[in-house]
Protein backbone atom coordinates (compact mmCIF):
# COMPACT_ATOMS: atom_id res chain seq x y z
CA UNK A 1 0.00 0.00 0.00
CA UNK A 2 0.99 3.60 -0.51
CA UNK A 3 0.61 5.91 2.46
CA UNK A 4 -0.12 9.61 2.11
CA UNK A 5 1.10 11.80 4.96
CA UNK A 6 1.31 15.56 5.60
CA UNK A 7 4.22 16.92 7.60
CA UNK A 8 5.58 20.27 8.73
CA UNK A 9 9.18 21.45 8.47
CA UNK A 10 10.21 19.18 11.33
CA UNK A 11 8.19 16.17 10.17
CA UNK A 12 5.51 16.92 12.74
CA UNK A 13 2.03 15.56 12.08
CA UNK A 14 -0.17 16.26 15.11
CA UNK A 15 -0.37 18.44 18.17
CA UNK A 16 -2.71 17.54 21.01
CA UNK A 17 -4.25 14.81 18.84
CA UNK A 18 -5.24 17.36 16.21
CA UNK A 19 -3.89 17.80 12.69
CA UNK A 20 -1.43 20.63 12.32
CA UNK A 21 -2.97 21.99 9.18
CA UNK A 22 -5.25 21.30 6.25
CA UNK A 23 -5.74 22.65 2.75
CA UNK A 24 -8.69 22.25 0.42
CA UNK A 25 -6.52 22.24 -2.71
CA UNK A 26 -4.43 19.46 -1.25
CA UNK A 27 -7.57 17.45 -0.46
CA UNK A 28 -8.70 17.78 -4.06
CA UNK A 29 -5.25 16.75 -5.27
CA UNK A 30 -5.26 13.63 -3.12
CA UNK A 31 -8.68 12.60 -4.41
CA UNK A 32 -7.63 13.23 -8.00
CA UNK A 33 -4.34 11.42 -7.62
CA UNK A 34 -5.93 8.29 -6.17
CA UNK A 35 -8.80 8.15 -8.66
CA UNK A 36 -8.89 4.70 -10.24
CA UNK A 37 -7.60 3.05 -7.08
CA UNK A 38 -8.96 2.70 -3.56
CA UNK A 39 -8.22 5.41 -0.99
CA UNK A 40 -8.55 4.46 2.66
CA UNK A 41 -8.80 6.75 5.67
CA UNK A 42 -10.31 6.77 9.13
CA UNK A 43 -13.27 8.76 10.39
CA UNK A 44 -11.09 11.56 11.71
CA UNK A 45 -9.67 12.20 8.24
CA UNK A 46 -12.99 11.69 6.47
CA UNK A 47 -14.47 14.52 8.52
CA UNK A 48 -11.97 16.87 6.90
CA UNK A 49 -13.43 16.23 3.43
CA UNK A 50 -16.36 18.58 3.78
CA UNK A 51 -16.65 18.74 -0.01
CA UNK A 52 -17.83 15.10 0.10
CA UNK A 53 -16.11 11.81 -0.56
CA UNK A 54 -16.14 10.11 -3.97
CA UNK A 55 -16.94 6.45 -4.38
CA UNK A 56 -13.32 5.29 -4.48
CA UNK A 57 -12.84 6.31 -0.83
CA UNK A 58 -13.34 3.78 1.95
CA UNK A 59 -13.58 4.82 5.61
CA UNK A 60 -12.68 2.51 8.48
CA UNK A 61 -10.97 2.80 11.83
CA UNK A 62 -9.02 -0.32 10.87
CA UNK A 63 -8.05 1.04 7.47
CA UNK A 64 -4.34 0.27 7.61
CA UNK A 65 -5.04 -3.38 8.29
CA UNK A 66 -7.75 -3.60 5.62
CA UNK A 67 -5.87 -1.85 2.80
CA UNK A 68 -4.70 -4.05 -0.06
CA UNK A 69 -1.30 -3.96 -1.81
CA UNK A 70 -2.39 -1.49 -4.49
CA UNK A 71 -4.46 0.77 -2.26
CA UNK A 72 -3.68 4.23 -0.93
CA UNK A 73 -4.04 5.21 2.74
CA UNK A 74 -4.35 8.81 3.88
CA UNK A 75 -2.81 8.80 7.35
CA UNK A 76 -3.14 11.65 9.83
CA UNK A 77 -3.40 10.21 13.32
CA UNK A 78 -2.65 6.50 13.03
CA UNK A 79 0.56 4.72 13.97
CA UNK A 80 2.29 3.45 10.83
CA UNK A 81 4.99 1.47 12.57
CA UNK A 82 3.13 -1.87 12.77
CA UNK A 83 2.46 -1.70 9.02
CA UNK A 84 5.98 -0.88 7.85
CA UNK A 85 6.26 -4.16 5.94
CA UNK A 86 3.03 -3.51 4.02
CA UNK A 87 4.12 -0.11 2.78
CA UNK A 88 5.40 -0.05 -0.79
CA UNK A 89 5.24 3.67 -1.37
CA UNK A 90 5.00 6.99 0.46
CA UNK A 91 3.61 10.30 -0.70
CA UNK A 92 4.76 13.06 1.62
CA UNK A 93 3.17 16.47 1.51
CA UNK A 94 5.29 19.16 3.12
CA UNK A 95 3.39 22.18 4.42
CA UNK A 96 6.66 24.15 4.39
CA UNK A 97 5.60 25.88 7.59
CA UNK A 98 6.26 25.15 11.24
CA UNK A 99 3.57 24.08 13.65
CA UNK A 100 3.68 22.71 17.17
CA UNK A 101 4.03 18.92 17.17
CA UNK A 102 3.89 16.11 19.67
CA UNK A 103 3.53 13.32 17.10
CA UNK A 104 5.99 13.00 14.24
CA UNK A 105 6.36 10.97 11.07
CA UNK A 106 8.75 8.25 12.12
CA UNK A 107 8.63 5.63 9.39
CA UNK A 108 11.99 4.15 8.46
CA UNK A 109 12.54 5.47 4.94
CA UNK A 110 15.98 4.01 4.30
CA UNK A 111 14.57 1.47 1.82
CA UNK A 112 12.61 4.06 -0.13
CA UNK A 113 13.85 6.07 -3.10
CA UNK A 114 12.60 9.52 -4.02
CA UNK A 115 10.88 9.15 -7.40
CA UNK A 116 9.34 12.57 -7.96
CA UNK A 117 9.05 15.96 -6.36
CA UNK A 118 6.69 18.80 -7.19
CA UNK A 119 5.64 22.13 -5.69
CA UNK A 120 2.15 23.56 -5.96
CA UNK A 121 0.25 26.41 -4.28
CA UNK A 122 -2.37 25.46 -1.74
CA UNK A 123 -5.42 27.44 -0.73
CA UNK A 124 -3.89 28.70 2.52
CA UNK A 125 -0.31 27.56 1.96
CA UNK A 126 2.01 29.43 -0.33
CA UNK A 127 3.78 26.30 -1.50
CA UNK A 128 3.11 22.67 -0.70
CA UNK A 129 5.78 20.19 -1.74
CA UNK A 130 4.82 16.71 -2.88
CA UNK A 131 7.45 13.98 -2.61
CA UNK A 132 6.79 10.51 -3.99
CA UNK A 133 8.86 7.61 -2.65
CA UNK A 134 8.90 3.98 -3.76
CA UNK A 135 10.74 0.86 -2.69
CA UNK B 1 -13.54 18.85 24.36
CA UNK B 2 -14.93 21.59 26.55
CA UNK B 3 -12.60 24.23 27.92
CA UNK B 4 -11.38 23.81 31.40
CA UNK B 5 -13.71 24.62 34.25
CA UNK B 6 -12.40 27.08 36.79
CA UNK B 7 -12.81 24.58 39.63
CA UNK B 8 -9.90 22.40 38.60
CA UNK B 9 -7.30 24.92 37.58
CA UNK B 10 -6.07 25.98 41.00
CA UNK B 11 -5.90 22.37 42.16
CA UNK B 12 -3.75 21.18 39.32
CA UNK B 13 -1.58 24.10 38.51
CA UNK B 14 -1.98 26.88 40.99
CA UNK B 15 -3.28 28.88 38.10
CA UNK B 16 -6.50 30.65 38.85
CA UNK B 17 -9.04 32.34 36.68
CA UNK B 18 -10.54 35.67 37.64
CA UNK B 19 -13.76 36.77 36.15
CA UNK B 20 -13.69 40.28 34.87
CA UNK B 21 -16.75 42.28 35.83
CA UNK B 22 -17.30 44.13 32.58
CA UNK B 23 -15.18 42.35 30.02
CA UNK B 24 -16.50 39.59 27.81
CA UNK B 25 -13.40 37.60 28.60
CA UNK B 26 -12.14 36.00 31.80
CA UNK B 27 -8.47 36.60 32.50
CA UNK B 28 -6.05 33.91 33.64
CA UNK B 29 -3.69 34.90 36.43
CA UNK B 30 -0.61 32.78 36.04
CA UNK B 31 1.69 31.90 38.87
CA UNK B 32 5.26 31.38 37.73
CA UNK B 33 5.63 28.83 40.52
CA UNK B 34 3.34 26.55 38.55
CA UNK B 35 5.44 26.67 35.40
CA UNK B 36 8.40 24.29 35.05
CA UNK B 37 11.81 25.83 34.43
CA UNK B 38 12.93 25.96 30.81
CA UNK B 39 14.49 22.64 29.87
CA UNK B 40 15.24 22.86 26.17
CA UNK B 41 11.78 23.00 24.59
CA UNK B 42 10.36 26.37 23.50
CA UNK B 43 7.05 25.69 25.20
CA UNK B 44 5.46 23.53 27.85
CA UNK B 45 1.89 22.23 27.88
CA UNK B 46 -0.30 23.67 30.64
CA UNK B 47 -3.38 21.99 32.10
CA UNK B 48 -3.29 19.09 29.63
CA UNK B 49 -3.62 21.55 26.76
CA UNK B 50 -7.08 22.62 27.84
CA UNK B 51 -7.46 26.40 27.89
CA UNK B 52 -8.94 28.32 30.81
CA UNK B 53 -11.82 29.88 28.88
CA UNK B 54 -15.22 30.17 30.50
CA UNK B 55 -18.53 29.47 28.82
CA UNK B 56 -19.18 33.21 28.98
CA UNK B 57 -16.22 33.65 26.62
CA UNK B 58 -17.80 31.58 23.85
CA UNK B 59 -18.75 33.66 20.85
CA UNK B 60 -18.61 33.47 17.09
CA UNK B 61 -18.45 37.24 16.80
CA UNK B 62 -14.93 38.25 15.92
CA UNK B 63 -13.28 40.75 18.25
CA UNK B 64 -9.90 41.71 19.64
CA UNK B 65 -9.24 43.22 23.04
CA UNK B 66 -6.03 44.62 24.51
CA UNK B 67 -5.22 45.56 28.09
CA UNK B 68 -3.95 49.03 28.82
CA UNK B 69 -0.24 49.27 29.54
CA UNK B 70 0.46 49.21 33.27
CA UNK B 71 2.47 51.75 35.29
CA UNK B 72 5.70 50.11 34.08
CA UNK B 73 4.56 50.39 30.47
CA UNK B 74 4.02 46.63 30.32
CA UNK B 75 1.46 44.78 28.26
CA UNK B 76 -1.29 42.74 29.88
CA UNK B 77 -3.58 39.98 28.69
CA UNK B 78 -4.85 40.25 25.13
CA UNK B 79 -7.71 38.23 23.71
CA UNK B 80 -9.56 37.78 20.49
CA UNK B 81 -12.11 35.73 18.70
CA UNK B 82 -10.17 35.19 15.49
CA UNK B 83 -12.20 34.97 12.31
CA UNK B 84 -11.71 35.69 8.66
CA UNK B 85 -13.48 39.01 9.11
CA UNK B 86 -10.61 40.47 11.18
CA UNK B 87 -7.65 38.76 9.53
CA UNK B 88 -5.29 41.13 7.68
CA UNK B 89 -5.77 41.95 4.06
CA UNK B 90 -2.69 44.13 3.72
CA UNK B 91 1.03 43.65 4.20
CA UNK B 92 2.53 44.41 7.61
CA UNK B 93 3.94 47.88 8.19
CA UNK B 94 6.86 49.10 10.27
CA UNK B 95 6.83 48.62 14.04
CA UNK B 96 10.30 49.97 14.75
CA UNK B 97 9.05 53.06 16.56
CA UNK B 98 7.37 51.05 19.34
CA UNK B 99 9.58 50.53 22.38
CA UNK B 100 8.11 47.79 24.60
CA UNK B 101 9.05 47.62 28.28
CA UNK B 102 12.61 46.38 28.78
CA UNK B 103 13.49 47.01 25.15
CA UNK B 104 17.20 46.82 24.35
CA UNK B 105 19.00 46.41 21.09
CA UNK B 106 21.37 43.49 21.56
CA UNK B 107 23.16 41.42 18.94
CA UNK B 108 24.72 37.98 19.27
CA UNK B 109 26.25 35.70 16.69
CA UNK B 110 24.43 32.74 18.21
CA UNK B 111 21.01 34.25 17.50
CA UNK B 112 19.24 33.68 14.19
CA UNK B 113 19.33 37.10 12.53
CA UNK B 114 21.73 38.32 15.27
CA UNK B 115 19.21 40.47 17.14
CA UNK B 116 18.32 39.00 20.52
CA UNK B 117 15.03 40.84 20.89
CA UNK B 118 12.09 41.17 18.58
CA UNK B 119 9.10 43.42 19.05
CA UNK B 120 6.97 40.39 19.63
CA UNK B 121 3.24 40.55 18.80
CA UNK B 122 1.13 38.95 21.51
CA UNK B 123 -1.61 38.31 18.98
CA UNK B 124 0.28 37.64 15.77
CA UNK B 125 -0.25 40.04 12.90
CA UNK B 126 -1.47 37.20 10.70
CA UNK B 127 -4.42 36.62 13.05
CA UNK B 128 -5.89 40.07 13.60
CA UNK B 129 -3.85 42.43 11.46
CA UNK B 130 -2.89 44.46 14.52
CA UNK B 131 0.52 45.88 13.73
CA UNK B 132 2.17 48.70 15.67
CA UNK B 133 -0.14 48.59 18.67
CA UNK B 134 1.96 49.15 21.81
CA UNK B 135 -0.54 47.15 23.90
CA UNK B 136 0.19 44.13 21.69
CA UNK B 137 3.99 44.23 21.56
CA UNK B 138 6.42 42.89 24.14
CA UNK B 139 10.17 42.54 24.26
CA UNK B 140 10.57 38.93 23.21
CA UNK B 141 13.56 36.88 22.21
CA UNK B 142 13.94 35.66 18.66
CA UNK B 143 13.48 32.16 20.07
CA UNK B 144 10.19 33.06 21.74
CA UNK B 145 8.94 34.72 18.59
CA UNK B 146 9.95 32.12 16.01
CA UNK B 147 10.25 28.81 17.86
CA UNK B 148 7.72 29.45 20.61
CA UNK B 149 4.79 31.50 19.39
CA UNK B 150 4.85 31.45 15.60
CA UNK B 151 4.06 27.73 15.13
CA UNK B 152 0.89 28.13 17.21
CA UNK B 153 -0.11 31.25 15.31
CA UNK B 154 0.42 29.37 12.03
CA UNK B 155 -1.80 26.54 13.19
CA UNK B 156 -4.63 28.88 14.18
CA UNK B 157 -4.33 30.98 11.02
CA UNK B 158 -4.49 27.93 8.76
CA UNK B 159 -7.48 26.53 10.62
CA UNK B 160 -9.47 29.75 10.36
CA UNK B 161 -8.61 30.25 6.70
CA UNK B 162 -9.54 26.70 5.77
CA UNK B 163 -12.67 26.22 7.86
CA UNK B 164 -13.92 29.82 8.13
CA UNK B 165 -14.64 28.97 11.76
CA UNK B 166 -13.66 31.11 14.75
CA UNK B 167 -10.98 30.56 17.37
CA UNK B 168 -11.01 32.01 20.87
CA UNK B 169 -7.47 33.15 21.41
CA UNK B 170 -5.77 34.66 24.43
CA UNK B 171 -2.16 35.50 25.20
CA UNK B 172 -1.01 36.49 28.67
CA UNK B 173 2.50 37.87 29.18
CA UNK B 174 3.83 36.67 32.52
CA UNK B 175 6.12 39.01 34.43
CA UNK B 176 7.95 38.28 37.66
CA UNK B 177 7.26 41.12 40.09
CA UNK B 178 8.29 44.43 38.55
CA UNK B 179 10.44 42.94 35.79
CA UNK B 180 10.25 44.82 32.53
CA UNK B 181 10.74 41.73 30.38
CA UNK B 182 8.24 38.87 30.53
CA UNK B 183 9.37 35.40 31.52
CA UNK B 184 7.13 34.06 28.81
CA UNK B 185 3.59 34.03 27.52
CA UNK B 186 0.62 31.80 28.19
CA UNK B 187 -1.11 31.01 24.89
CA UNK B 188 -4.63 29.59 24.87
CA UNK B 189 -6.82 28.78 21.90
CA UNK B 190 -10.09 26.93 21.29
CA UNK B 191 -12.10 26.59 18.10
CA UNK B 192 -15.68 27.63 18.72
CA UNK B 193 -17.94 26.11 16.07
CA UNK B 194 -16.53 22.58 16.44
CA UNK B 195 -16.05 22.86 20.24
CA UNK B 196 -12.28 22.47 20.19
CA UNK B 197 -12.13 19.60 17.69
CA UNK B 198 -9.91 21.62 15.39
CA UNK B 199 -7.92 23.82 17.75
CA UNK B 200 -7.39 23.29 21.45
CA UNK B 201 -4.22 24.21 23.27
CA UNK B 202 -2.86 25.82 26.39
CA UNK B 203 0.89 26.33 26.45
CA UNK B 204 3.49 28.50 28.10
CA UNK B 205 6.19 29.73 25.71
CA UNK B 206 9.49 30.66 27.34
CA UNK B 207 11.02 34.07 26.69
CA UNK B 208 14.53 32.67 26.61
CA UNK B 209 17.31 32.51 24.09
CA UNK B 210 19.64 29.50 24.15
CA UNK B 211 23.20 30.70 24.69
CA UNK B 212 22.19 34.05 26.12
CA UNK B 213 21.44 35.05 29.72
CA UNK B 214 18.82 37.73 30.34
CA UNK B 215 18.22 40.07 33.25
CA UNK B 216 14.43 40.17 33.11
CA UNK B 217 14.31 43.18 35.43
CA UNK B 218 15.95 45.43 32.85
CA UNK B 219 16.29 43.49 29.59
CA UNK B 220 20.09 43.53 29.79
CA UNK B 221 21.72 40.41 28.43
CA UNK B 222 25.03 38.68 28.05
CA UNK B 223 26.44 35.48 26.64
CA UNK B 224 25.99 32.38 28.79
CA UNK B 225 29.15 31.68 30.71
CA UNK B 226 30.04 35.32 31.06
CA UNK B 227 29.32 37.09 34.29
CA UNK B 228 28.36 40.66 33.74
CA UNK B 229 26.03 42.52 31.40
CA UNK B 230 28.98 44.78 30.58
CA UNK B 231 30.53 41.94 28.61
CA UNK B 232 27.60 41.77 26.22
CA UNK B 233 27.10 43.84 23.12
CA UNK B 234 23.91 45.27 24.62
CA UNK B 235 23.10 48.66 23.12
CA UNK B 236 20.24 51.11 22.89
CA UNK B 237 18.88 52.79 19.81
CA UNK B 238 18.88 56.59 19.79
CA UNK B 239 17.69 58.92 17.08
CA UNK B 240 20.06 61.79 16.31
CA UNK B 241 18.92 65.12 14.89
CA UNK B 242 21.83 65.96 12.61
CA UNK B 243 20.70 69.55 12.37
CA UNK B 244 20.31 70.40 16.06
CA UNK B 245 22.90 67.81 17.12
CA UNK B 246 20.58 66.51 19.84
CA UNK B 247 19.77 62.88 20.37
CA UNK B 248 16.45 61.36 21.43
CA UNK B 249 14.84 58.18 22.62
CA UNK B 250 13.41 56.36 19.58
CA UNK B 251 9.91 56.95 20.96
CA UNK B 252 10.38 60.71 21.57
CA UNK B 253 7.86 62.84 19.69
CA UNK B 254 10.66 65.03 18.36
CA UNK B 255 12.41 61.99 16.92
CA UNK B 256 9.28 60.80 15.17
CA UNK B 257 8.89 64.19 13.42
CA UNK B 258 12.42 64.23 12.02
CA UNK B 259 12.83 64.22 8.27
CA UNK B 260 14.99 61.49 6.77
CA UNK B 261 17.61 64.09 5.83
CA UNK B 262 18.13 65.15 9.44
CA UNK B 263 17.64 61.75 11.05
CA UNK B 264 20.32 59.24 12.01
CA UNK B 265 19.70 56.06 14.02
CA UNK B 266 22.48 55.25 16.45
CA UNK B 267 22.94 51.96 18.29
CA UNK B 268 25.20 52.22 21.30
CA UNK B 269 25.63 53.98 24.62
CA UNK B 270 24.60 57.57 25.34
CA UNK B 271 28.13 58.28 26.54
CA UNK B 272 29.41 57.51 23.05
CA UNK B 273 27.04 60.06 21.56
CA UNK B 274 27.97 62.70 24.12
CA UNK B 275 31.64 62.03 23.41
CA UNK B 276 30.88 62.72 19.73
CA UNK B 277 29.47 66.14 20.63
CA UNK B 278 25.74 65.36 20.63
CA UNK B 279 23.50 66.64 23.44
CA UNK B 280 20.59 64.75 25.02
CA UNK B 281 17.07 65.99 24.29
CA UNK B 282 15.68 68.01 27.19
CA UNK B 283 12.24 66.53 26.72
CA UNK B 284 12.76 62.75 26.59
CA UNK B 285 16.04 62.93 28.57
CA UNK B 286 17.66 59.88 26.97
Amino acid sequence: MVVIVCVDKKYGMLFNQRRQSQDRILRARILERTKGAKLWMNGYSAKQFKEGLPSHVAVSEDFLALAGPNDFCFVENADLTPYQDKITGIILYHWNREYPADHHFSLDMTQFMLQAIADFPGSSHETITEEVYAL
Amino acid sequence: MKPFSRLLAPLLLSVCVLLSGCSASSEPVVSLDAIPAYSGDPYVVINGNVPFFEESDFTTTAYEEYSELDYLNRCGVVSACVGLEIMPTEERGSIGHVKPSGWQTAKYDCVDGKYLYNRCHLIGFQLTGENATAENLITGTRYLNVDGMLPFENMVADYVQETENHVLYRVTPVFDGEDLVAQGVLMEAWSVEDEGDGICFNVFCYNVQPGVAIDYATGESWLDGENAPASSESTTMYVVNLSSEKFHEATCGSAEKLSDDNRMEFFGNREDLIAQGYKPCGSCKP
